[in-house]
């Protein structure tokens, strides 16, 4: 899935809130669009999740600084509108 | 004697004061009124006729305790925390250095809850944070600690500060689930923890039929009282309700019954 430079094609914004829009608004508060572009720059195979909830738990920044999400939602519904999706 | 002294002095005034002469003839000679006299309890004024008792001075159970420099704002200060500010748009937010999972919680954990004490910006929002976010993510790391924790939960409780007491209850309350055998490990040190939230139990605003709005902020520290007790009873193991009821006699059990 992680290929070397996938670029997305089309960006929208969320409207409701779900556990998708939850996970990509942990990447985007990280600095990163979504999952993907996150391997590609992490490198690495395989996201921090909580077992409980399966949301995402810990994830490297830009600068090497981690950033650590709860095990609830994190997501008000006054941020959703702010989280983007992109579509490749 | 008494009484020619008076009639002396009687005679004497109307040269002094002619205006009231007249109304000083009229009356009764007047009785001896004893002025009375302020005295402190249990001394031996306090036993004279005359002497009206002071009530007790205010023991300050209340009043707020100066605050100390903590150890949380020396480290902080010379850069010892491997932790960042992040302003984003929903607020603050702490980005580690290192991940959590990497660092020795004997040496951060009682240092981020002697950082409890402190009241003013950023100090306050590092403590806060990274104590949520070391408990959140410490898992068993946490359970050895716990002796280390209870001085610094002590020393923040005993400053009797409204703020720093929210904070400490609500810390306390996530400390409880933030793994297993954490709530039982707490039980033998109720004695040091409990006697501020036995004062402060009933620290509720009586408004009548007005809003409390600090209720809808979660800050009214009678109830935050209600709710850390009642974590510590469900997550204490069978003998927490006894050494809260030791402690704090009001006490009633939300399990039992």
């Amino acid at each position: 899935m992680a290929n070397s430079d996938v670029k997305p094609k089309s960006i929208s914004r969320a409207k409701k809130w779900s556990e998708e829009i939850e996970n990509l608004y942990r990447f985007q508060q990280a600095g990163y669009r979504d999952e993907i572009e996150y391997k590609q720059v992490k490198q690495v195979s395989m996201v921090d999740r909580w077992p409980e909830t399966g949301y995402v738990k810990k994830l490297q920044r830009r600068d090497n600084t981690f950033y650590y999400y709860n095990k609830q939602r994190e997501c008000d519904d006054k941020e959703v509108h702010k989280v983007k999706i992109y579509a490749y | 004697m008494v009484a020619e002294k008076e009639t002396l002095s009687l005679n004497k005034c109307p040269a002094k004061l002619p205006t009231r002469t007249k109304l000083l003839a009229q009356q009764p000679l007047p009785v001896h009124q004893p002025h009375s006299l302020v005295s402190e309890g249990f001394t031996v004024k306090a036993m004279m006729k005359n002497s009206v008792v002071r009530g007790p001075p205010s023991a300050g159970a209340f009043k707020e305790r100066p605050t100390k420099p903590t150890a949380f704002r020396k480290f902080y200060e010379r850069g010892d925390f491997p932790i960042a500010l992040e302003h984003d748009s929903k607020g603050n937010k702490i980005a580690w250095k290192v991940e959590i999972e990497k660092l020795d919680y004997h040496h951060y954990l009682p240092l981020f809850f002697d950082g409890l004490c402190e009241m003013t910006f950023p100090y306050e929002f590092f403590a806060r944070q990274g104590i949520h976010d070391m408990l959140e993510h410490g898992g068993n790391k946490i359970l050895p600690v716990i002796p280390q924790l209870i001085i610094p939960i002590k020393n923040a409780l005993n400053l009797r500060n409204r703020q720093v007491i929210c904070v400490t209850l609500k810390v306390l309350q996530h400390l409880v689930v933030s793994a297993e055998m954490v709530g039982e490990a707490l039980v033998p040190y109720y004695r040091q923890i409990l006697p501020i939230l036995n004062i402060f139990k009933n620290k509720n605003v009586n408004s009548g039929d007005g809003i409390d709005y600090s209720q809808q902020k979660r800050e009214n520290i009678g109830d935050l009282i209600q709710e850390t007790l009642e974590a510590f009873e469900r997550y204490g193991g069978e003998d927490a309700f006894i050494n809260i009821k030791y402690m704090v006699p009001t006490y009633e059990s939300c399990l039992l019954n």
